[in-house]
């Protein structure tokens, strides 16, 4: 990656809504909405609501699933200057398996496999489109009655290392914080071969209408999301950063440069921007900037020697 | 579709909880058309959080030559309701500031064809897009019939309505007592001298599913715009769904309306 500020999947869609508004190839790298092998419509309405510095939404994954994936959105993430991580959903293990071997078997198996840089000869429209991918372990397992993966460190590691298997591109485990300690789930998925962890996916959380008495959301709950969940993200990088030795990239809340400066100082190696797009779609490159003036600032050459920086 | 700073031109109050806003279009950008909305910023702080929608109620080209001193920025306008923080906030925005603007978002009303006569209804608030289309269509020569549906006379804003629109509010305090829905199933037809309708609709849920109804019965064509929760307002967080009424999943009001084909909905459906 060019740089350590990414989009974060759900926020960025496939790249081309904001196309108007952000040079989304500015970014280090774009993290697609999750892929499931079957197409979702998504939860009912409504699905997102308002709280305080913060939203809950309960999307559902919606997508079009990986055949539509490859056949529609594919083609024009070929063209993108940025890395490509797709990320990756199912309610069970073979359905991740089958979201990535299908993706394999589209984009080669070995052009790719290291992550590409911008203006490097392989970007641009010769790019295989997909750079690595993020696995979003928060989806309920339907065989082990729809706990989520991501909360029990045997099913990370095994999902982890089935997917190992099958390539050779980064892969991302996306942390849940809803668990005693995420701390376990980052070594299993460093056990199961991860290359990365990032974290924090959405903290589950509930508003309820009192007028109406019933929850806001149609689904009840929802993943909430801003700068609400920033401490929780930053706590959770800096556990999980010292508990792993492969890279941590941290998300949960990032608005500002100094949010991200946060993550970065607490362990994280690179950040991703989520909601904060939604608030304002030029975050990212306003975070990036950030970034690059603290550093000169400090007198900081490389982006990994900030986490050293933190003092007890 | 621009991100910008744009000025507050005007922000007056309509009605009680009513108000019109009107900022400076930036140049350059395309033309809001009627139907569409652009998002904005409340505040710089955390909270509220996310960008609200708003529907054009109107626009004005810029005035005078480029090179004429004097000439004005277009002019951009919307009605809203206070009813929440975020448009608490934008009441208390002085003429002069400046408010962080999406916008043009979202797919327009499509233009009549030929031949039909206009039914254009706005319920409540929704009544900002219909006045813009209403006038973007009067101004093309077209005699549409504007039906504006309102609780009471009490909540009437002060604004200039065009000469014959049919006022109907749900007390009898002023024009037609009932509901836009009842007088256009009573009127419409009539009012268009037998010629072939076509439904425009803006406003509260159970008006559009009523007008729905009715327009299917009477196999009139309609087109509505929807309203719906929304983070981004450019398609890409699947937030603003409404569902199909085909029951085939849901259409994002953002990028697939607000405007919808009235037969697409299931309008009343939604929470």
């Amino acid at each position: 990656m060019a740089n350590p500020v990414g989009l974060a999947s759900g926020t960025i869609g496939y790249g081309t809504e904001y196309e108007d508004l952000v040079g989304v190839d500015a970014a280090g790298a774009l993290y697609t909405k999750a892929v499931t092998v079957e197409p979702r419509a998504g939860n009912r309405v409504p699905r997102i609501v308002e709280t305080p510095s913060g939203m809950l939404n309960s999307i559902g994954l919606a997508n079009p699933g990986i055949e539509a994936f490859i056949r529609d959105k594919l083609p024009e993430l070929r063209t993108r200057r940025c890395a490509v991580i797709v990320n990756v959903a199912g309610g069970s293990e073979e359905e991740y398996a089958r979201v990535v071997e299908l993706i394999e078997a589209e984009a080669g198996a070995e052009a790719g496999a290291e992550p590409r840089l911008p203006g490097a000869p392989e970007a641009g429209a010769g790019g295989t489109g997909v750079d690595g991918y993020e696995i979003n372990v928060s989806c309920p397992n339907v065989h082990s009655g729809g706990l989520a993966f991501g909360t029990d460190p045997t099913q990370v590691e095994r999902l982890t290392r089935a997917l190992r298997g099958l390539t050779r591109r980064p892969i991302i485990v996306k942390l849940t914080p809803n668990v005693t300690d995420i701390t376990a789930i980052a070594r299993a998925a460093e056990a199961g071969g991860a290359d990365a962890v990032s974290c924090i996916n959405t903290l589950v959380g509930m508003t309820i209408d009192i007028a109406r008495c019933r929850p806001h959301l149609a689904m009840g709950t929802g993943g909430l999301s801003g700068p609400a969940v920033l401490p929780v993200g930053v706590a959770s990088c800096y556990k999980a950063s010292r508990a792993v030795k492969i890279p941590v990239i941290g998300l949960g809340g990032i608005m500002s440069a100094d949010d991200a400066l946060q993550y970065l100082l607490a362990g994280a190696r690179a950040i991703q921007v989520g909601t904060g797009t939604f608030v304002d779609p030029r975050c990212a490159s306003r975070v990036l900037s950030g970034i690059e003036a603290w550093m000169e600032k400090n007198g900081v050459a490389r982006i990994e020697d900030i986490a050293g920086m933190l003092r007890p | 579709m621009r991100q910008f700073e744009a000025e507050i031109l005007g922000n007056r109050r309509v009605a009680e909880s009513w108000r019109e806003l009107s900022f400076a279009w930036e140049s350059g950008a395309a033309a809001p058309e009627p139907g569409q909305f652009f998002t904005f910023k409340a505040s710089a702080s955390s909270d509220p959080l996310l960008r609200r929608p708003l529907a054009f109620s109107g626009f004005a080209e810029a005035d005078g030559g480029a090179a004429a001193s004097g000439a004005r920025a277009a002019k951009a306008s919307a009605i809203y309701q206070v009813r929440g923080q975020a448009t608490s906030l934008l009441a208390d925005m002085a003429i002069g500031s400046r408010i962080d603007i999406i916008g043009s978002l979202g797919r327009p009303f499509p233009k009549p064809l030929e031949g039909d006569v206009p039914v254009i209804t706005g319920g409540g608030i929704g009544l900002g897009p219909v006045l813009f289309l209403d006038a973007e269509l009067r101004a093309r020569g077209l005699e549409p019939i504007l039906v504006l549906g309102l609780r009471s006379s009490s909540l009437l804003p002060s604004i200039k309505l065009p000469e014959g629109a049919v006022l109907c509010t749900d007390d009898g305090s002023a024009g037609f007592r009932g509901t836009t829905v009842d007088w256009i199933s009573r009127n419409a037809s009539e009012a268009a001298g037998g010629k072939p309708l076509r439904l425009y609709a803006c406003g509260p849920g159970p008006m559009l599913a009523a007008l729905a109804d009715l327009a299917a019965e009477r196999s009139w064509p309609g087109w509505f715009s929807a309203e719906q929760w929304m983070a981004c307002g450019v398609g890409a967080c699947m937030g603003c769904a409404l569902p199909r009424a085909d029951g085939k999943g849901y259409l994002r009001a953002c990028a697939d309306g607000p405007v919808f084909d009235a037969r697409d909905i299931a309008w009343g459906a939604e929470r």
